[in-house]
C-alpha cells in the first residue's frame, strides 16, 4: 500500500472535516441572519464587523459553559450519544464527489473522500444510524422530556424512511449506478430533478424530517418539550448535538444536490474542475436557504399526523413515482429518449392525483374529528 | 329600580319564599340567600330563571358586623343585567355549600376564596389554596390579617413623611426583619413540598409490573417557553395523550386585591394597568365603570368615544399578538408573531401619543379619560383604522388561516361545547367560538356601544382553530367600530367636572364590567364611604377561563395542550393577580 | 476493491478523534460545580415526581413491526434498479408482480387499522 495515498486520504478527511465545522459555523450564522431578515429583524450584528464573529463568541461562550449531568443519568451513555449523534453527520458525506479531479503537486487528486459502488446504500444506512445518538440522549438523560423527545424520534425516523429510502430509487434507476460519482456524472446533460420531480419533492420533505428540522422537529419541539432529547445537555455536550444536527442539514443538502441537482456539475465544469466545487456551494446555499424559509415560514405538524402523513401520502407516491419511473425508462428504451419526458408528467399527475385525494380525506377526517367530539 | 326588576323581585319572593330575602342596605343590591338553601336557589335560578351563566364569585369581609359574605353575580346566557345572590357566614368556621355542581364555572372562583378569604365550600371537589402556596399561614383578604411590611390600614402613609421628610420604608423595616421562618427552615436549600394533596389527584405513579406501562406525571411548566408565563400544568400522560390535566398557578402573585384595598380609588387606576399588561386600556375601563356606577357619574360625550377608540384598539392589538403567539404555540418559529408584533406598535405608538405610555396606559379617570388627543393622533389612527390595519388583518387572513398544518393542528383540538362553556363560566373569544353569541357590549351594553353596528362573532366548532378564527372576526369587528367611532368623535369636553385626586365615593357595591379581549372583565367594588375601597375584586377573564382547560384538553396530545392554552390566551398578570 | 472502504475508516477515526476532543474541551475548559438542585432532572422547574425513565407505551408498534418488513423491501428494489435496463419489459412486469404483492400487505395493514394510532 502507498504510504502517499495514506497521507493523502487522512488530509482529505482533515480537510472535509475543517470545512464542515467552518461551514457549520457559519450556517447558524447565516440561519439567523436569514430568519432575522425574514422576520422584519436585522439579526446578531454586535460581534464583529457585521456580526461576523458571532460563531466565534457563540464557540467561546459554550466552551466555557458549566456541564451538568443529571442525577440517575446513565452517565456512560449519557457522554456517548452525543459523539454518536455527531459521526453520522461527519462520515456521510465521504462518498460524495465535491468535484472531479485535480492535479495537485504533481498527483491526480480526486475531490471527494472516496466513491464506492454502494454510495447510496451507505448514505441510507449511516442517516438511519444517527437516530441512536438521539433515542439514547433522551433515555439517559432521566428525564421526561428527553424520554418523550426520543421515542418521537423514533417514530419520526419509521414515519419517513421508507419514502426516503423509495425516492432515491429514482436517479438510480435513471443512472444505473449506484454510485454518487456515477449518477452525478449521468446528469452531464439534464439534471435529474427535471426528470424526477416528485422524487425530489419526496426526497426534500422526508430529508426535512431526517434532520428534525421544522416542521418535524418534533423531537426538540421547543414549545412542548422544552428542549426535548437534549434538554439535560450544556456546553460543548450541547454543541455536539447543535453541530450534528446542522452538518446533516449541510449533507443532506450536498447528496440532494448530488442525487437531483447534478452535484458539482455545471458549465466549463469540465475544462476548470475547480469551478466544481463552487458550483456544489452555491446549490448547498441555496437548499439551505429553503431550509432556513420553511422553518421560518410553518408551523410544527404533530407527530402522529406525521406518521398517517409518511405512511399514507408519502409511501405510495413515492411507490408510484419508482414505478412510474420504470415505465418510462421502457418507453424511452422502446420509442426513443423523448419519452423520457413521460416521467415527469406521469409523476406530476399521480403527484396532483394523491395531493386531490389527500386533501379530500385530511378534510373528512377533521370534519369526522369534530362531529365526533361534540 | 326600574318596573321590570320590581316585577322580577316579586317572582323571586314568591318562588323562594323564606329562603331569599332582598338585599336592603343602602347601595346594595340583590338578594341574600340563606346558607342552607343556597345549592337549591342557585339550582333554580338557573332551570327556572335562565341564569345559567356564573359570571363571579367573592367574598368580602365585614369585620365590623363580624360576617364574611359570599357574593355570586349571575347573568343569562342570552343576556341582559345581573342577578346578584349573597350568601352570609360567620368569620369562624366560615363555611357556604359549593356551587360547583350547580355551575361548575365556580371551580377555580371557590377556590381562590378559599385561599384568600377562608371561606370553606362544602362539597368543592378539590378544595386547595390556588394563588397562595401549600402551607401559608392565614387568609390575606381578611381584613385582619396584616403582611409582613404592614404600616397602616389605607394610603396614602402618613407614616412616610411625619416631619415633611419622605422616608423609604425599608429603612425602618428591613427585609427579612419581620419575617418569621419555622426553626430549622433554610429558606437556601427549601425544596418545595406540600404539593402530595395535587400529585395525588393525578393517578398512579408508581413504576407497573412487568408488562404493564406507565402514566407518567409531568410537569409542563413554570418555567416552560411556552406557558406565556409563569403558569404551570400538571399533566398525567399515557404515551403522549393526555388523561389528566391541572393548572397550577399563583407564580406571579402579589395579591393584587388586598393592595387595591389598601390603595385609594385613583391609585386604583393605574394599579389595573399591571393585571392584563397586554391590554390596560380596557383595564382601566372595567374599573372606571365600576367606580362611576357607585359615584353615580357618567362621562361626557368626547371622553365616551375616547374610551371607546381605546378599548377596540387595545382588542386589536391584544388579538393580533394573540394570534401570533398561538402560531408560535403551534411551533411557528417566531415570524407570525413579529409580524403582528409589527402591527401592534403602531396602535403602541397611539397609546403612547394619548397617556404618555405604552403598556401602563393608565389613561382613563372617573368621569373621563386623563388627556385630550394631541394634535394629528385623531389622523393617525384614521389612517390606522380605516387603511393599514384592515388590509394587515387580510394578510394574517391571507397567510394563516388555510394553512394546512394549522388546519390539522386545530381542527377538531380542545372542543368546548356550548352547554360546557356556559357552565364553565369561559368568557370572550372561548366563549363565542363555541357558538354563544354572548357579547357584553350586546348583551349588557355598557358606556355607548349600543349607538355603534358591528356584529358579535361567533363560531360554531368551539375548537383551537375556532378560538383562533373568532380573533380575526373580532379584529375586523373592532375595526368596523372604530371607523364609525373616529368618523363621530365630537368635540367638548374630555371629564366631567373638576379632576380630583380624591374622589368621594358614596358607600354601596358595584359590579362593573366590559368585554375585554380577553373575555369578561368585572369589577366588584364595595365601598364605605372612605378613601379606599372596602374591597376590590377582580373577576379576571385569565383565570376563570382556565377552568375549562382540563375538558379542553384531556385525550388531546401533549402538543395539543400547549396549542390549547394559546388559543384561551391567557396573560399570566390577570391569572395570579 | 475493499481499499475504496478505507478512506471511510480514517474519516471514521478522525471524527471519532474530533468528538472525543470536543468533550475533552468542554470537560476541561468549564467550571464543574454540582450542586444538588442543579443535578435535578430539568422538569420546567418543578422536583420531578418519579423517574424519568420508564416504560412508555409506544403506540407505534405496530408500525415499527410494518417498517422493519418494507423496509427491507425497499432494499430489493436497488439492485433491481441497477439492472433494471438491461432486464426491459421483463424486469418492469417482474416487478410491479412484487409492487403489487407489497402494495397486498400494505392496504391489508391499512385497513386492519395498522397504521391508525389509538
Amino acid at each position: 500500500m502507498d504510504l502517499a495515498l495514506l497521507l493523502e486520504w487522512i488530509i482529505k478527511s482533515l480537510v472535509l472535516i475543517l470545512i464542515l465545522l467552518t461551514s457549520f459555523a457559519y450556517l447558524t450564522f447565516y440561519e439567523r441572519k436569514a430568519l432575522a431578515r425574514i422576520q422584519v429583524r436585522i439579526g446578531p450584528n454586535r460581534a464583529g464587523p457585521g456580526g461576523w464573529l458571532q460563531p466565534v463568541a457563540d464557540a467561546v461562550k459554550l466552551i466555557f459553559k458549566e456541564e451538568l449531568t443529571p442525577a440517575k443519568a446513565y452517565k456512560v451513555i449519557f457522554v456517548i450519544a452525543p459523539m454518536l449523534t455527531l459521526l453520522p453527520a461527519l462520515i456521510i458525506l465521504a462518498v460524495v464527489p465535491f468535484g472531479s479531479s485535480i492535479t495537485l503537486f504533481g498527483r491526480q487528486v480526486s475531490l471527494g473522500i472516496t466513491d464506492i459502488n454502494v454510495g447510496v446504500l451507505y448514505i441510507m444506512a449511516v442517516a438511519s444510524i444517527s437516530v441512536y445518538g438521539i433515542v439514547l440522549a433522551g433515555w439517559s438523560s432521566n428525564n421526561k422530556y428527553a424520554m418523550l423527545g426520543g421515542i418521537r424520534s423514533s417514530a419520526q425516523m419509521i414515519s419517513y424512511e421508507l419514502a426516503l429510502g423509495l425516492s432515491i430509487i429514482g436517479p438510480i434507476l435513471l443512472a444505473e449506478s449506484m454510485s454518487i460519482g456515477e449518477i452525478i456524472d449521468a446528469q452531464r446533460g439534464i439534471w435529474f430533478l427535471f426528470l424526477q420531480p416528485v422524487g425530489a419533492i419526496i426526497f426534500w420533505t422526508a430529508t426535512l424530517a431526517e434532520v428534525n428540522r421544522s416542521p418535524f422537529d418534533m423531537p426538540e419541539a421547543e414549545q412542548e418539550l422544552t428542549a426535548g432529547y437534549h434538554v439535560e445537555y450544556s456546553g460543548m455536550k450541547f454543541a455536539l448535538f447543535f453541530i450534528a444536527e446542522y452538518m446533516k442539514m449541510i449533507a443532506v443538502s450536498v447528496i440532494l444536490a448530488a442525487l437531483f441537482l447534478g452535484g458539482y456539475r455545471g458549465p466549463f465544469v469540465d475544462q476548470v474542475p475547480l469551478l466544481g466545487p463552487l458550483y456544489l456551494f452555491v446549490k448547498v446555499f441555496v437548499l439551505l436557504f429553503i431550509m432556513i424559509w420553511v422553518r421560518a415560514t410553518l408551523p410544527r405538524i404533530r407527530y402522529d399526523r406525521l406518521m398517517a402523513f409518511g405512511w399514507k401520502l408519502l409511501f405510495p407516491l413515492a411507490l408510484t413515482n419508482v414505478f412510474l419511473t420504470a415505465v418510462g425508462i421502457i418507453l424511452a428504451d422502446t420509442y426513443g429518449p423523448a419519452f423520457l419526458w413521460s416521467i415527469p408528467l406521469m409523476s406530476i399527475l399521480a403527484f396532483l392525483v394523491v395531493n386531490y385525494l389527500a386533501r379530500d380525506r385530511i378534510a373528512t377526517a377533521s370534519a369526522q374529528a369534530v362531529s365526533f367530539r361534540r | 329600580m326600574s318596573e321590570q326588576t320590581l316585577v322580577a323581585e316579586d317572582i323571586i319572593k314568591t318562588r323562594f319564599g323564606e329562603a331569599v330575602e332582598a338585599d336592603g342596605r343602602k347601595g346594595y343590591e340583590g338578594y341574600l340567600v340563606k346558607r342552607e338553601k343556597l345549592v337549591e336557589v342557585a339550582t333554580a335560578l338557573r332551570d327556572e330563571f335562565g341564569y345559567d351563566y356564573l359570571s363571579s364569585v367573592t367574598a368580602v369581609d365585614y369585620l365590623p358586623e363580624d360576617k364574611i359574605e359570599v357574593v355570586y353575580h349571575l347573568f343569562k346566557s342570552t343576556g341582559g343585567p345581573s342577578l346578584v345572590i349573597k350568601v352570609d357566614a360567620p368569620r369562624e368556621n366560615t363555611s357556604v355549600p359549593s356551587l360547583v355542581p350547580v355551575y361548575p364555572g365556580a371551580e377555580l372562583q371557590e377556590r381562590e376564596a378559599w385561599d384568600l378569604m377562608g371561606v370553606k365550600f362544602e362539597g368543592h371537589p378539590d378544595l386547595r389554596r390556588i394563588l397562595m402556596w401549600e402551607g401559608f399561614a392565614g387568609h390575606p383578604l381578611r381584613k385582619d390579617w396584616r403582611e409582613a411590611y404592614f404600616e397602616e390600614e389605607g394610603k396614602p402613609f402618613k407614616s412616610r413623611w411625619p416631619d415633611g421628610h419622605v422616608y423609604r420604608i425599608e429603612d425602618k423595616n428591613p427585609f427579612a426583619k419581620n419575617v418569621d421562618y419555622p426553626a430549622g427552615f433554610d429558606p437556601e436549600s427549601w425544596v418545595p413540598e406540600g404539593e402530595a394533596a395535587l400529585y395525588a389527584g393525578m393517578g398512579a405513579v408508581d413504576v407497573g409490573s412487568n408488562l404493564r406501562t406507565d402514566h407518567v406525571v409531568v410537569n409542563l411548566g413554570p418555567q416552560h417557553p411556552s406557558t406565556h408565563g409563569v403558569f404551570r400544568m400538571v399533566v398525567t400522560l399515557d404515551g403522549e395523550t393526555i388523561l389528566k390535566l391541572k393548572p397550577v398557578m399563583g407564580y406571579l402573585h402579589r395579591n393584587h386585591e388586598k393592595i387595591g384595598e389598601r390603595n385609594t380609588f385613583l391609585q386604583n387606576m393605574p394599579f389595573t394597568d399591571r393585571l392584563d399588561y397586554l391590554s390596560s386600556m380596557s383595564n382601566n375601563f372595567g374599573y372606571a365603570l365600576a367606580v362611576e356606577k357607585l359615584m353615580g357619574i357618567k362621562p361626557p360625550e368626547r371622553a365616551e368615544y375616547l374610551r371607546v377608540i381605546m378599548a377596540e384598539l387595545t382588542r386589536i392589538s391584544n388579538h393580533i399578538f394573540a394570534i401570533g403567539m398561538f402560531l408560535n404555540d403551534l411551533g411557528a418559529y417566531f415570524t407570525p408573531a413579529l409580524y403582528a408584533i409589527q402591527e401592534r406598535e403602531l396602535i403602541l405608538d397611539i397609546f403612547e401619543a394619548v397617556s404618555g405610555s405604552r403598556m401602563m396606559c393608565n389613561y382613563f379617570r372617573f368621569g373621563g379619560v386623563a388627556r385630550d388627543l394631541p394634535e394629528g393622533v385623531l389622523e393617525k389612527i384614521r389612517s390606522l383604522v380605516v387603511d393599514r390595519l384592515p388590509r394587515k388583518v387580510d394578510e394574517l387572513d391571507l397567510y394563516l388561516t388555510n394553512n394546512e398544518i394549522i388546519r390539522a393542528r386545530g381542527e377538531g383540538v380542545g372542543v368546548l361545547t356550548p352547554e360546557q362553556a356556559i357552565a364553565y363560566s369561559a368568557a370572550g373569544p372561548v366563549l363565542r367560538a363555541s357558538g354563544v353569541p354572548y357579547d357584553i357590549r350586546r348583551a349588557d351594553p355598557y358606556s355607548i356601544y349600543d349607538r355603534f353596528e358591528f356584529d358579535v362573532a361567533v363560531r360554531y366548532h368551539g375548537d383551537v382553530y375556532d378560538r383562533y378564527l373568532i380573533r380575526m372576526d373580532e379584529m375586523r369587528q373592532s375595526l368596523r367600530i372604530l371607523q364609525q367611532a373616529v368618523r363621530d368623535l365630537p368635540e367638548g369636553p374630555i371629564q366631567e367636572g373638576k379632576p380630583q385626586y380624591q374622589v368621594r365615593v358614596p358607600a354601596g357595591e358595584s359590579y362593573g364590567r366590559v368585554e375585554g379581549p380577553k373575555g369578561e372583565l368585572g369589577y366588584y367594588i364595595v365601598s364605605n364611604g372612605k378613601a379606599n375601597p372596602w374591597r376590590y375584586h377582580v373577576r379576571a377573564p385569565s383565570f376563570i377561563n382556565l377552568t375549562a382547560l382540563e375538558t379542553m384538553a384531556v385525550g388531546d396530545k401533549i402538543a395539543d395542550a400547549v396549542a390549547i392554552l394559546g388559543s384561551i390566551d391567557i396573560v399570566l398578570g390577570e391569572t395570579d393577580r | 476493491m475493499l481499499i475504496e472502504y478505507l478512506p471511510i475508516a480514517i474519516l471514521l477515526v478522525i471524527s471519532t478523534g474530533l468528538a472525543a476532543l470536543i468533550v475533552w474541551i468542554g470537560n476541561t475548559f468549564g467550571p464543574r460545580r454540582p450542586t444538588l438542585r442543579k443535578s435535578l432532572p430539568y422538569e420546567s422547574g418543578m422536583n420531578p415526581i418519579g423517574p424519568g425513565t420508564r416504560r412508555m407505551p409506544v403506540r407505534f408498534y405496530l408500525v415499527a413491526v410494518l417498517f422493519i418488513l418494507f423496509d427491507i423491501e425497499v432494499v430489493f428494489f436497488l439492485p433491481w434498479a441497477i439492472v433494471f435496463r438491461q432486464l426491459g419489459l421483463f424486469g418492469l412486469i417482474e416487478m410491479f408482480v412484487f409492487i403489487f404483492i407489497l402494495l397486498v400487505g400494505y392496504v391489508y395493514a391499512w385497513k386492519k387499522g395498522a397504521l391508525e394510532w389509538e
